[in-house]
């Protein structure tokens, strides 16, 4: 680094041994909550449902858990347009870098961004959980 | 001449000495007990090919089933080691580990007393000696200490800027998991149910590895999205880093696919209806409609073909491209540095 960024300098700290031994807690803790999943699953395992059978289609079929708004958003759409939505929004979803280019102005920016983060979560979520109970 | 060796090694001669000691009694001891084991089985197999077995404590379940078992040579019981059942088999692999462990500490320590005392210089440790061993051949210490002193600002100490170093070892995480499960599952119709309750019941810790991976697998999707929502919050993805977010988005994507793709495998009536429903949603999209169809079925309905593909994009295509776009994404945050909040 060059000897101009004091102030980079004062307000950082090297990434070995400071930074990689933070992150290597974490690692450690997320061993951990994976050991205890783990004997936890060896009591109350994962388990499967019943044997696959195309002649038979069971009353409820229903995504898991995170294609469950859309699985619900589709109850209310056409087929069509719910299946072209997703493919919209994951497009927009990719390229919004290069839809977003202005620098922020101020930390209003990311206030704004927060609610909008906050709405369409809450409208995900309610979505998820209609899903779930419906 | 001894009195000289002892000022150096002042404090670690009497502990060296009762290791010493110790490791002559163990390999006394592993010598004797390997030849003991020798010949015990020996003698069992004597008399397992004369008699009926009288203490056959191996298989009770294989021996009870059977009126005549089946020689030592063609056990019947594939699965033993396993499930667990057959005990015998760690037993001399743990027996050398440990005393052959403590014969090497104790040759070691033989060899490093002696070259202190033929040389005459303090002992250079073997850590230092591997590094620079490794450095005379691949030259790496300079542009790795360069990585390894990078300074990284202290904001990035905060809980929410390990969202995306957890996913990345979630994933990790999921490669072993994977791995074992791989080892025992079979992606057929007729297997691949039977396959997975094996695993649930039959395979040691089978269970505990599949709760692990399915858990891990929604953990990582979790962290996936609570990681893009940070850096969209913050703003993170602005210039110059605007393709990271690129190979994120990407990244988020190959999760969902492996997902998809994996919720299929253990072929029950949930795995097996939410492909049907999902792959023809695919299927109603207009212009590619059919071809999404027919790509992910592999024809018009789900089939053994579907089961086939869905394994080999879950287990080979999928990690390939997840490992490749994590690289870019390594990369480019190890160029660029953490962003920086405003």
């Amino acid at each position: 680094m060059q000897k101009t960024e004091t102030k980079q300098e004062r307000e950082s700290i090297p990434f070995y041994p400071d930074h990689l031994s933070t992150e290597l807690k974490v690692m450690g803790g997320i061993l951990l909550l994976a050991a205890v999943v783990g004997i936890v699953g060896l009591f109350l395992p994962v388990g499967t449902g019943e044997p696959a059978d195309p002649m038979n289609t069971p009353v409820h079929v229903k995504p898991e858990w995170y294609f469950l708004f859309l699985y619900q958003l589709l109850k209310f759409i056409p087929k069509t347009t719910g299946a072209v939505l997703p493919v919209i929004a994951v497009i927009v979803l990719i390229l919004w870098p290069f839809l977003d280019r202005r620098a922020d102005p101020s930390q209003k920016a990311r206030l704004y961004r927060g609610i909008a983060v906050a709405v369409i979560l809450i409208a995900i979520l309610a979505l998820t959980i209609w899903g779930e109970v419906s | 001449m001894n009195r000289r060796l002892r000022a150096e090694n002042g404090r670690i001669t009497v502990l060296r000495r009762a290791l010493a000691l110790a490791a002559i009694l163990a390999l006394l001891v592993v010598f004797l007990s390997a030849f003991q084991s020798r010949v015990q089985a020996k003698a069992n197999l004597e008399a397992r090919g004369a008699s009926p077995p009288a203490g056959e404590a191996v298989l009770p379940v294989a021996a009870a089933a059977q009126p005549t078992p089946a020689p030592v040579e063609k056990d019947t019981c594939l699965h033993c080691h396993i499930s667990g059942e057959d005990k015998g088999l760690w037993t001399p692999l743990m027996r050398w580990s440990i005393f052959g462990g403590v014969g090497l500490a104790f040759l070691f320590g033989m060899y490093r007393s002696a070259s202190v005392w033929t040389s005459r210089a303090p002992w250079k440790p073997l850590r230092l000696r591997a590094a620079e061993w490794l450095d005379e051949r691949y030259q790496v210490s300079e542009p790795l200490s360069k990585i390894l002193n990078k300074p990284v600002p202290t904001s990035a100490l905060r809980w929410w800027y390990c969202l995306g170093g957890i996913t990345a070892f979630l994933f990790v995480v999921q490669a072993g998991t994977g791995i074992m499960l791989a080892f025992y599952y079979k992606p057929t119709p007729q297997e691949a149910f039977a396959s997975i309750q094996f695993i649930e019941n039959q395979v040691r810790f089978g269970a505990a590895i599949r709760a692990v991976h399915h858990w891990a697998a929604n953990g990582m999707i979790v962290m996936c999205m609570a990681h893009m929502l940070r850096v969209f919050i913050m703003g993170a993805y602005k210039n110059p880093r605007e393709l990271n977010w690129v190979s994120g988005a990407l990244l988020l994507i190959l999760t969902l696919a492996f997902g998809f793709t994996g919720y299929l495998l253990p072929w029950d009536q949930r795995a097996f209806w939410a492909t049907t429903v999902g792959s023809e949603i695919a299927g109603s999209l207009p212009v590619i409609g059919d071809l999404a169809l027919v790509f992910l079925r592999v024809g018009w309905n789900v089939t053994a073909l579907t089961l086939s593909r869905f394994y080999a994009l879950h287990v080979i295509a999928l990690p390939i491209f997840t490992l490749a776009f994590m690289g870019t994404h390594f990369l480019m945050v190890r160029r660029l540095g953490i962003a920086e909040a405003l």
